[in-house]
């Protein structure tokens, strides 16, 4: 939860560098929840992309959300469909990562799952307006205020199991993205990337049989 | 100095990525729930963790022509990855991990 007061603030600072009020950082912050779509719009506003361009660019990076809500199916039978739906609506990366090894665990509910999702989520959209709201008051660097989300998906990733399976996927994701990159796809380069590892490791997880 | 952003444009971004995000998170729970999946669905979808947060870590660390401004701006990130990845490990900890980032960061932009 101190992750995301650690990323918020300097998300709102820079929401306010580009003329968003307060209201409008929480506002997306609760919608958006996406600390990854914020920074993009903050960065292509002040790059002077074209408004069809920055919607087209943040919905294809949270299109791997798809692949996070495909996850939790599982978990989710038999669950009604109000709290099905709010958990659903809450997922982002971070709290996936937490909920994921929880499940994983077990003794885990989606109740408690969404209870962390909305926690998150306040903590997330209440440090976003504390930081537009203080704004150019404080000078930390973006760069350097942004490596903190690195950071996170960076412990995440090295929390999961070494099993030979899950290197080849973050192998290949990792050149998929890269890849991608190269060609010049820098939104579609998550899923796109993602979704390749998931396609090796299946075809490792089946080689290995 | 940058133009700020109005509310007629806050809106329309904030409406247009609001329906497409809300669609990508809610519709492939809704799908899949409630079906006995296939062993290997299951399987796939144990994947996605390791292959995302790659994908993710992948996207903030790579760019083609990162060491064109010479190796050390384009090295400097990578090596706080790792310091990172070591207290990740050890520690299990998403904020230890993000402080141990940008302090790491912030002392090899410096140098």
């Amino acid at each position: 939860m101190l992750g995301y007061v650690a990323i918020g603030i300097p998300c709102g600072i820079l929401s306010d560098s580009i003329g968003l009020s307060w209201l409008q950082a929480f506002l997306l912050s609760v919608l958006f929840y996406s600390g990854a779509g914020q920074f993009m719009f903050a960065n292509m506003w002040l790059a002077g992309s074209p408004i069809a361009s920055i919607v087209a660019s943040i919905s294809l990076v949270n299109t791997r959300q798809m692949l996070y809500s495909a996850a939790f199916a599982p978990a989710c039978r038999g669950v009604g469909k109000g709290l099905s739906f709010l958990f659903a609506a809450t997922v982002t990366d971070e709290s996936y990562g937490v909920n994921v090894q929880r499940f994983s665990e077990g003794g885990w509910s989606v109740a408690k799952a969404t209870l962390v999702n909305v926690f998150s989520m306040s903590s997330w959209a209440v440090s976003n307006a504390v930081g537009a709201l203080v704004g150019s008051a404080i000078g930390i660097p973006l760069a350097i205020a942004s490596f903190a989300m690195t950071s996170i998906f960076v412990c995440l990733l090295v929390t999961q199991r070494a099993m030979v399976e899950n290197i080849v996927a973050a192998g290949v994701a990792v050149l998929g993205v890269f890849l991608c990159k190269c060609a010049g796809l820098t939104g579609p380069a998550i899923l796109v990337g993602a979704v390749a590892g998931v396609v090796a490791a299946m075809v490792a997880s089946w080689a290995r049989r | 100095m940058v133009e700020p952003v109005s509310w007629t444009s806050f809106l329309i971004v904030f409406a247009c990525c609001a329906a497409t995000m809300l669609l990508c998170r809610v519709v492939p729970l809704f799908a899949l729930k409630g079906r006995n999946l296939p062993e290997g669905v299951e399987r796939a979808l144990g994947f996605i963790p390791p292959a995302a947060f790659a994908a993710l870590v992948a996207n903030d660390l790579l760019t083609p022509g990162m060491f064109d401004a010479g190796l050390w701006p384009g090295a400097a990130p990578l090596v706080a990855a790792v310091a990172v990845a070591l207290v990740g490990f050890k520690s299990k900890s998403l904020l230890w991990s993000a402080l141990t980032g940008v302090v790491v960061y912030g002392l090899l932009m410096l140098i």
